[in-house]
């Protein structure tokens, strides 16, 4: 199911450039050209709004008041500004994120996949990562439902990765975290595990080097 | 000097000469009036006496003395009886009252003959000064100068007649209080003078509190930017004060209203640059979403769209600051503290940048720890600070180059930013240049050749506003490494 985005935007060359990047990247889209302030239950159904402040008709961020009293759905607030306290009251108000004028379109697509991501369970026990499902309870690993077998400090290193699906985590969180910290030898050990990871998982699991950082389990792929 | 001190010393400072001045001219008027009366004594005993001086010059004037020492300062009474000849009194004033009032004080006259050559045949004749002989040639009578305070008068008299061995008479007396003083005998007069005296001073006290009461008010004022009226109390009173303190007022007003002038001024340029702001930035929006279209369709070399995109988005950026430089530059900069997610804002500044960084392959990545860290900053500045050296690293590095950009906690309530790469770095020297430019930031604005210029400026100055330290130097990959590190709180 396509998901369907409103944006409100004045700009006519600005607005018709965000619906036609949003619907090459398979969205759908509603476009209001000016600020609209609704009454409860107007509001049509999306998944994610893109605002605009600074609108003819009404201000956005009293239209983001009238949305916060019936929907939590995601709002990310587009600011020309450069004014702290926009942001904190478009903050304060429930907008989830904001983005600051001039943005390349990737950067927009980008907020907007984030924001309309489903949010991972690292808390629950059993983490579903695309085709990697790790269950931490039980300590166990399936790729495509295949069983893996782990050893335990190889089951630690990929969970600290795993909580944190997409994102570049240190040598040093790894280590601390699933390493034995007071040995020095640790840290140049965790190079030999994730190789073997890399090797037990498969393809369609990619543990990513990070220059500079340390690992990433890439989600992209993994989805 | 205070007031009050100089306020005495000008008191003292003035009534001294004027009562040293009266006093000098009391002397003279007593002076004065005892001259005349010497010369009319005098003369009263030329009459038909040239026989008689001729006959014993040694002892004419001089031989009625009355007898030493107790009665010869007291001169006669007037009466029915004419004054001992020699004895030097008055004719005119009041008869005085035997022993009514402060006894007289003047000496009985004397006088002394002296030949032509000015030689006196008496014993007791003082010798004539040469000023004094000099003084009477051609005329009839002569004095010494005034020498004061001494009571004494003489005068130098020619004698009536022709003679050789009474040519000269010399006659002696005193002045008396009695006679011709202006001022009071008894010096209680100098009382009142120096009563008014401590008068002044007492009577400046309450004044001067009062001027320091309206420094105090005004000050007050002063320090809440003239934005209170100066004492009220002040204002009840008609006098100077009272009016020094409504023309404080009067002023206050003034600079009240100079204030708002200038912050609305300032306010309505800072919307006009809030305005232009946003007016700009959304067409270059556009224009980025064009340039994006256009690297898309470029099949082969796309050099030229990838230079036409990273100089879009270092015009964003530029926009950017010099609208924070507008904000930063001022004395008194309100920082907007809030709770500020790094975490987050760290995630907005990488999302910013990696489109320009993939067109320089240039790979950008963070790293954050797994708490969440929370600092109270202004989020505006930190963000621009942040963004800018980000921007730095990636526009100076080279293809296959990498930037990433690691927070830390330190200890309880601290944090590390660090923003490394693996560009080609800085040399010690310019390192230091670059640091002392961007703390600076009055050459900051030009752009080559380091490049760093206003965006290095403004994160110093936003690390500086927040009292972060924020350090440049070589990063363990061979590139540069700017740090961050500061309290949350």
């Amino acid at each position: 199911m396509r998901k369907c985005i409103l944006l409100v935007e004045d700009d006519q060359a600005l607005g018709a450039q965000v619906v036609e990047r949003l619907r090459n990247a398979g969205y759908d889209s509603i476009w209001w050209k000016e600020g609209r302030r609704m009454a409860p239950g107007q509001w049509p159904n999306v998944d994610l709004v893109v605002l605009d402040l600074m609108l003819p008709g009404a201000y956005g961020l009293d239209m983001l008041k009238d949305l916060r009293t019936e929907s939590d759905v995601p709002v990310l607030v587009l600011s020309a500004r450069l004014d702290t306290a926009d942001k904190v009251r478009a903050l304060k108000l429930g907008a989830d994120d904001y983005m600051t004028k001039p943005f390349w379109p990737e950067e927009l697509l980008e907020r907007v996949a984030a924001r309309l991501r489903r949010p991972i369970m690292s808390r629950t026990d059993c983490m579903e990562l695309g085709v990697l499902r790790v269950d931490r309870s039980r300590r166990e690993v399936t790729v495509q439902g295949q069983l893996i077998t782990l050893s335990k400090l190889e089951f630690d290193v990929l969970l600290v990765l795993a909580e944190r699906p997409g994102m570049a985590v240190t040598r040093k969180i790894i280590t601390d975290r699933a390493l034995d910290a007071e040995n020095e030898a640790s840290e140049r050990h965790l190079d030999v595990y994730i190789s073997r990871l890399r090797k037990k998982l498969g393809a369609d699991v990619v543990i990513e080097t990070v220059w500079g950082i340390g690992y990433r389990l890439q989600l992209d792929k993994t989805q | 000097m205070k007031l009050r001190a100089r306020l005495a010393l000008t008191a003292v400072a003035t009534l001294c000469p004027v009562v040293v001045a009266l006093l000098y001219y009391d002397a003279l008027v007593q002076h004065g009036v005892a001259h005349e009366r010497l010369v009319g004594f005098t003369k009263a005993h030329f009459e038909n006496a040239q026989a008689e001086c001729e006959a014993d010059p040694g002892h004419w004037g001089d031989r009625h003395d009355p007898p030493p020492p107790r009665d010869h300062r007291f001169p006669p009474q007037h009466g029915p009886h004419p004054p001992p000849p020699g004895v030097f009194s008055s004719n005119a004033g009041p008869p005085r009252p035997p022993f009514n009032g402060p006894p007289p004080r003047a000496e009985p006259a004397r006088l002394f003959v002296y030949d032509e050559s000015f030689h006196s045949s008496n014993p007791n004749a003082p010798a004539l000064s040469p000023a004094l002989v000099e003084a009477i040639a051609g005329n009839p009578e002569a004095q010494p100068s005034f020498v004061w305070p001494s009571s004494r008068v003489e005068t130098l008299l020619r004698m009536p007649w022709v003679s050789r061995s009474c040519a000269y008479v010399l006659a002696r007396g005193t002045t008396d209080p009695s006679w011709g003083s202006v001022l009071p005998e008894n010096p209680m007069w100098l009382a009142p003078v120096f009563a008014v005296l401590v008068a002044v001073l007492a009577a400046v006290g309450p004044v001067v509190e009062r001027i320091r009461r309206l420094t105090e008010a005004v000050a007050r004022s002063a320090a809440h930017g003239y934005r209170t009226d100066v004492a009220e109390k002040l204002h009840e009173s008609t006098d100077e004060i009272g009016a020094l303190a409504n023309a404080f007022d009067a002023a206050s007003r003034q600079v009240r209203e100079a204030l708002a002038e200038k912050e609305a001024r300032e306010k309505s340029l800072r919307d006009f640059v809030s305005n232009t702001t946003h007016d700009v930035m959304v067409p270059l929006s556009v224009l980025q979403g064009h340039l994006m279209t256009l690297r898309e369709q470029t099949v082969g070399d796309a050099s030229v769209v990838i230079s036409a995109m990273t100089e879009a988005h270092y015009l964003g950026s530029l926009i950017h600051n010099l609208a924070v430089a507008a904000r930063i530059e001022s004395t008194h900069v309100t920082l907007h503290r809030t709770a500020v997610n790094l975490e987050e804002l760290i995630r907005r500044v990488v999302a910013r940048h990696r489109p320009v960084a993939k067109q320089l392959e240039v790979s950008l990545d963070y790293a954050v720890p797994d708490e969440p860290v929370e600092i109270s900053a202004d989020v505006t500045l930190i963000e621009q600070a942040i963004s800018n050296v980000t921007h730095n690293a990636v526009r100076y590095n080279h293809p296959g180059g990498h930037v990433v950009l690691l927070l830390e906690c330190r200890g309880e309530d601290g944090f590390l930013l660090r923003i490394a790469d693996d560009g080609p770095g800085i040399e010690p020297v310019q390192l230091t240049r670059l640091v002392e430019r961007g703390y600076r930031g009055d050459q900051a604005r030009t752009r080559a050749p380091d490049g760093q210029g206003l965006g290095l400026h403004i994160a110093f100055r936003a690390a500086e506003l927040h009292g972060y330290d924020m350090k440049l130097g070589p990063s363990e990959f061979g590139g540069l490494e700017v740090s961050f590190e500061g309290l949350k709180r």
